[in-house]
């Protein structure tokens, strides 16, 4: 219990000076929050239309081609900011992967999509027994505080 | 009981918040005319069809349907204010998936303010979190502001949004953090961060520290770093270190090493599977990777990669991963045909397999059709078998500008499955009010 009011007043006096900070605030313009054109289908190459750096990331567009390299890495950008990605992609884009609760595989979901890259495809509950002996930390991203039934007939 | 009560008592609390914001902002906006707010809403209608053999020769034939609902509001009421909502329900129309026959979440519910400089926001709601070292959905409410000297904070607490259906195990109680950070436009951003759940995942609070960077050494060079060291564990649980070369729209290539301990990693985890006697806790992975896409002609792009896996234990073995791929692009990048193929080598014969794939769609008008197969040989057999296939194709109309309908089937011989049939109809429904990016 009082650890829970140090987090609360902690919090608290955190958001009062944010509050107060913000007239200090960066005057650099935000990355308004929708993308003001519709966007082609297929991978994005912010550089068909932005050139330098974005004001929302603070880092060039170039690395936010959306290439194998970036895609497989996004994790490293979005753990240091969120709004240049979500200009463009809503809520729903990223909780087709990091769902709480999820009962269908992402790649059954994006059937009609085969080029996005998505994990688990064919019968991946007989491959993900070696994946997981080799490397269950890339599993763990998006399963390590979620157990479906599913789990539980093996891991219980 | 008495932690479960109060992250309950939380929750409404934060669920009324939310509800009284979202009525102050709405009510005021609906009244205000077509600039009101630019809204979207997405519909997307999963009905899927497929029948399992139970031991005993039962035969259970499955129809789960799926609704996904998400809308997204933005400028309210012509304020920098927005609200997002992502939710999906399962009703069984055939024999129980699961849950007595229906199932669902709400994965998003919040307001976000976003100042119109310096990216300053607040976030109050439901909403799926990455920040420093944290990562998840959580339940309350989170700041950020930068400073003009690019000095910035970030602040965030609530009750973390996390499941498991193993007995007598639940999710944290309540989680806290901040990461502050330092950025400089186009050249660095680096940050330190804290966060820490309580709860009752196990005897210990998880407690976590990170670092990250992101360092643009020349034009077209990035280096970037994360580093997450697990306090109660007294472990470093996570590194990761890449190189990249970006120098345009057509070259893309990164190397570095990552490392992660289990007792580090994966000490919060509530999934049977990442947790003792299923994995060995003194183990530590160590890789070294490399990944590579090039665009060597337009809309013909090569992909690389390569990764080796170095366990600290002598179970399960060390591995080496390596993939190829192809990918022509066409139809007005309508369009993808791809090949690819991956292998993992390794020590133990029953960690090594090899996986091909080849894919493909065709877009003519208000036609799509699509055709997706894909086989991996496992060097040892699984359950009396050393491979497995699947062929999916779809096809789909866009009946309208905002509605589609698309279908698919896909067929399966693994060591799981002599023989699967799996169909799916998906009904698509995408309307908003002004034109724009959200996907």
């Amino acid at each position: 219990m009082m650890r829970r009011a140090t987090a609360v007043t902690v919090f608290g006096a955190a958001l009062l000076a944010l509050l107060f900070s913000c007239s200090a605030v960066s005057q650099t313009p935000s990355v308004p929050p929708k993308h003001p054109e519709d966007l082609p289908t297929g991978r994005v190459d912010c550089l068909e239309c932005h050139k330098d750096v974005s004001t929302g990331a603070l880092k060039p567009y170039s690395g936010f081609r959306h290439s194998s390299v970036f895609i497989g890495s996004h994790g490293t950008y979005s753990r240091q900011g969120q709004n240049l990605c979500t200009s463009c992609h809503s809520p729903a884009f990223c909780q087709t992967c990091h769902a709480g609760k999820e009962e269908i595989k992402p790649n059954v979901k994006t059937g009609d999509r085969p080029d996005r890259m998505a994990p688990h495809r064919g019968d991946y509950v007989v491959t993900h027994r070696i994946d997981g002996r080799l490397d269950p930390g890339s599993c763990y991203r998006c399963h390590g505080n979620k157990s479906d039934t599913r789990c539980k007939q093996c891991h219980k | 009981m008495g932690q479960r009560t109060s992250r309950s008592n939380l929750r409404k609390v934060l669920a009324l918040a939310c509800l009284s914001l979202s009525a102050s902002l709405f009510l005021p906006a609906l009244t205000g005319g077509a600039a009101a707010a630019d809204l979207t809403l997405s519909s997307k209608t999963y009905g899927l069809f497929y029948e399992r053999e139970l031991s005993g020769g039962q035969k259970d034939k499955y129809a789960p349907l799926y609704e996904y609902l998400s809308t997204d509001a933005t400028n309210i009421g012509g304020k920098p204010v927005s609200f997002h909502f992502y939710g999906w329900g399962r009703v069984d129309l055939g024999d129980d998936t699961g849950d007595n026959g229906t199932s669902g979440e709400v994965g998003s519910l919040y307001l976000e303010y976003l100042h119109p400089e310096g990216n300053a926001q607040l976030k109050l709601g439901r909403f799926f979190m990455t920040e420093g070292s944290a990562v998840g959905i959580v339940d309350g409410g989170f700041a950020k502001v930068t400073t003009p000297v690019g000095l910035g904070i970030s602040v965030y607490g609530g009750v973390p949004v996390e499941y498991s259906i193993v007995d007598n195990v639940s999710g944290g109680s309540s989680v806290y953090g901040a990461r502050l950070f330092f950025a400089q436009s186009g050249f660095v951003e680096i940050g330190a961060s804290y966060v820490k759940e309580n709860g009752d995942v196990s005897e210990k609070d998880l407690e976590l520290y990170g670092g990250d960077l992101w360092l643009r050494v020349a034009n077209g060079v990035e280096l970037t770093g994360q580093a997450t060291y697990n306090q109660d564990a007294s472990e470093m649980a996570y590194q990761r270190y890449a190189v990249r070369i970006v120098p345009g729209s057509t070259f893309d290539i990164a190397a570095g090493y990552e490392s992660y301990t289990y007792k580090g990693l994966f000490r919060g985890a509530l999934n049977p599977a990442f947790l003792s006697p299923s994995v060995n806790p003194n183990d530590k992975v160590s890789s070294i990777f490399g990944v590579l896409d090039w665009e060597f002609v337009p809309g013909w792009t090569l992909e690389l990669s390569g990764k080796s896996l170095d366990h600290k234990e002598g179970d399960p073995g060390d591995a080496i991963r390596g993939g190829v791929g192809l990918r022509y692009t066409y139809n007005d990048k309508k369009d993808v045909a791809g090949l690819s193929a991956a292998f993992v080598s390794a020590d133990q014969a029953a960690n090594e397999y090899q996986e091909y794939r080849g894919f493909a769609s065709y877009s003519p008008g208000k036609f799509r059709v699509t055709l997706d197969a894909l086989t991996v040989q496992y060097k040892q057999e699984i359950n009396g078998k050393d491979d497995q296939f699947q062929v999916v194709g779809t096809a789909g109309y866009q009946l309208l500008a905002s509605l589609q309908i698309s279908g698919s089937l896909a067929y399966t011989q693994s060591p799981d499955f002599e023989e699967d049939w799996a169909g799916l109809i998906r009904l698509n429904l995408d309307l908003g009010t002004s034109t724009g990016g959200k996907k």
